[in-house]
């Protein structure tokens, strides 16, 4: 299928599962912020989950099918629609006709408006973009992946890969019917993270009351204001190689959760670290979200992560019986 | 103090060889994630790891690579990689060999436009700035903050100079420039807070390239004066 770009919306960028490869070289990783969100969606459209995707944050693109295809979509609810005609949920996959117009308003015209900030679109097929330093994420900081190494924007065009996708059905919705374990980061209250201490102190203070996502929350970091750490808590350290969930603390002490564009070293203190399970979690958080740190241990984070999987891949196998995708699989490290 | 490897949230271990940024420490740091990174190239599981002054990160996927396994993995890699004691003196001879990387510098001007307030702070002329800039020889001790952001070891000490109170929100790709102990190159246009005392043409990082990063760890560069 091929998708004109109409309107990019706020940010919408292309993104698989990452460039894990160069960071020895400052490249920062990249790929989804909500890794989960961005499986489930290729899986909807009968992709491998760490295929390309677009990942649309609080107001999507408006886009129109010059071809038909089949589409999946999960993530925040940003409202999205065929212009003139149906809703299109989240964690459904629909077939977009050629000539239909589609449009994600934002989170406000949603069904649950006000939850979550990333939603994303997988195409059967996946979506055709150079593959740079193996992968075909959007690389903001250095400009390159994806799109040119930037938003999509009007004139654009979204196409898929050459591989034959898998003709999914025609007309036909699947629904995912799996529920990730971890949480959705889309109910009511807090969103409850669950944290590592790190070696640095601080994941006890961390936890101890509730904190707002500031206006300053994107790809590379969610910025926490409310309260400030105590001053011995953070500022600057010896640089060193830092991973995405990592809870700097500079000078002032308010926090800032690394996300998926995050830098690959940093030389503030580290007061604890999100569990890899919760990462999709912070890909969700919006500013004035309240958020609280809960202090874990390493054999739940590793059973979490395993309950994850396991739920990416019963969902493929219902995906799979549903529609007939006789080798549609969730990949380890999904 | 002794070696440390200590969990760092539930996908990477970080190793920490000491808490101050010396020389000796980096070249052990980057000897351990060269070694790492061999075994990593053939085990399922075991990430790129990232070495810095006195560090190296190392990720690892917990689905793939139990935890412990991991350990072994970083302890085989800390026995076989040579101590970086051994090649502490060895700075000015390999910077000066054939192989170091020559970076030609415009300094000063709208392209260093801090070379002035680095000479003031160094109670230095702004042509004895450049002397001594263009004469050291560094080493690339690690890279960071941005793809192909080499921080440079080497700078000498008379040119020691903070970190602007305030960043800039954009400097232009290129620019050369000195924070603390170190010099650097930016190799994209973003925000930064080191000291601007001149700009290169020279592509420091691209994508397309075989090698991407004009600077790996433990390269040598020189600056040239281009005018």
């Amino acid at each position: 299928m091929i998708l004109d770009v109409l309107d990019g919306g706020l940010l919408t960028t292309v993104q698989d599962a990452g460039r894990p490869g160069w960071t020895h070289l400052g490249v920062p990783v990249s790929g989804a912020a909500d890794p989960w969100s961005r499986a489930v969606a290729n899986l909807l459209a009968g992709n491998d989950e760490g295929e390309a995707a677009l990942e649309m944050t609080l107001i999507g693109p408006r886009l129109r099918a010059r071809t038909g295809g089949l589409i999946g979509l999960a993530g925040a609810d940003l409202g999205g629609r065929v212009v003139g005609g149906r809703r299109l949920g989240v964690g459904r996959s629909h077939w977009v006709a050629a000539g239909d117009e589609i449009a994600f308003e934002g989170a406000g015209a949603g069904r649950r408006p006000g939850r979550g900030a990333r939603c994303y679109l997988a195409v059967a097929g996946g979506i055709d973009v150079p593959v740079v330093l193996g992968s075909r994420s959007t690389c903001l900081a250095g400009g390159f992946g994806g799109l040119d190494g930037r938003a999509i924007r009007p004139g654009d065009q979204i196409a898929k890969t050459d591989a034959p996708d898998r003709g999914g059905p025609a007309e036909a919705e699947l629904v995912w019917p799996a529920v990730n374990p971890n949480g959705t980061g889309r109910d009511d209250g807090p969103v409850a993270l669950r944290v590592l201490p790190s070696p640095d102190d601080g994941a006890d203070a961390l936890a101890d009351g509730s904190w707002r996502v500031a206006a300053a929350a994107d790809r590379v970091g969610v910025r926490l204001e409310g309260r400030a750490l105590p001053a011995e808590l953070g500022g600057e350290t010896l640089t060193h190689g830092v991973p995405w969930g990592a809870i700097q603390v500079p000078p002032d002490g308010r926090p800032i959760i690394l996300s998926a564009d995050h830098q690959t070293t940093g030389g503030y203190r580290v007061a604890a670290v999100v569990i890899s399970a919760d990462l999709p979690l912070v890909g969700q958080l919006r500013p004035g979200d309240e958020v609280r740190f809960v202090v874990t241990d390493l054999a739940e984070a590793d059973r979490a992560v395993r309950a994850r999987h396991e739920a990416l891949a019963a969902g493929a196998a219902a995906l799979r019986e549903a529609a007939g995708w006789d080798d549609l699989v969730a990949s380890a490290g999904g | 103090m002794a070696d440390e490897i200590a969990p760092f949230g539930d996908s990477a271990l970080l190793v920490t060889l000491g808490r101050a940024a010396d020389r000796s420490l980096t070249v052990r740091a980057r000897a351990i994630a060269e070694a790492l990174g061999a075994a990593g190239a053939s085990t399922a599981g075991l990430g790129r790891p990232i070495p810095a002054h006195a560090s190296v990160l190392v990720p690892f996927d917990p689905l793939v690579l139990d935890r412990e396994a991991a350990v072994g993995f970083v302890r085989r890699a800390m026995e076989t990689a040579p101590d970086g004691a051994g090649a502490e003196p060895d700075l000015a001879r390999t910077a000066s060999a054939p192989s170091a990387v020559e970076i030609p510098v415009r300094y000063g001007g709208d392209d260093g436009p801090d070379l002035d307030a680095v000479a003031g702070h160094c109670g230095l002329r702004p042509e004895d700035v450049i002397e001594l800039h263009a004469g050291a020889r560094y080493e690339v001790l690690f890279l960071g903050f941005a793809p192909g952001f080499a921080y440079l070891g080497g700078l000498p000490v008379a040119l020691s100079t903070p970190r602007r109170a305030s960043p800039r929100e954009r400097v232009p790709a290129g620019s050369v420039a000195i924070a603390g102990e170190q010099s650097a190159v930016y190799p994209q246009a973003m925000p930064g807070g080191w000291n601007l005392i001149g700009r290169t043409d020279t592509v420091l990082f691209d994508p397309a390239r075989t090698e991407p990063s004009l600077l790996s760890p433990g390269a040598a560069v020189r600056f040239v004066p281009a005018r």
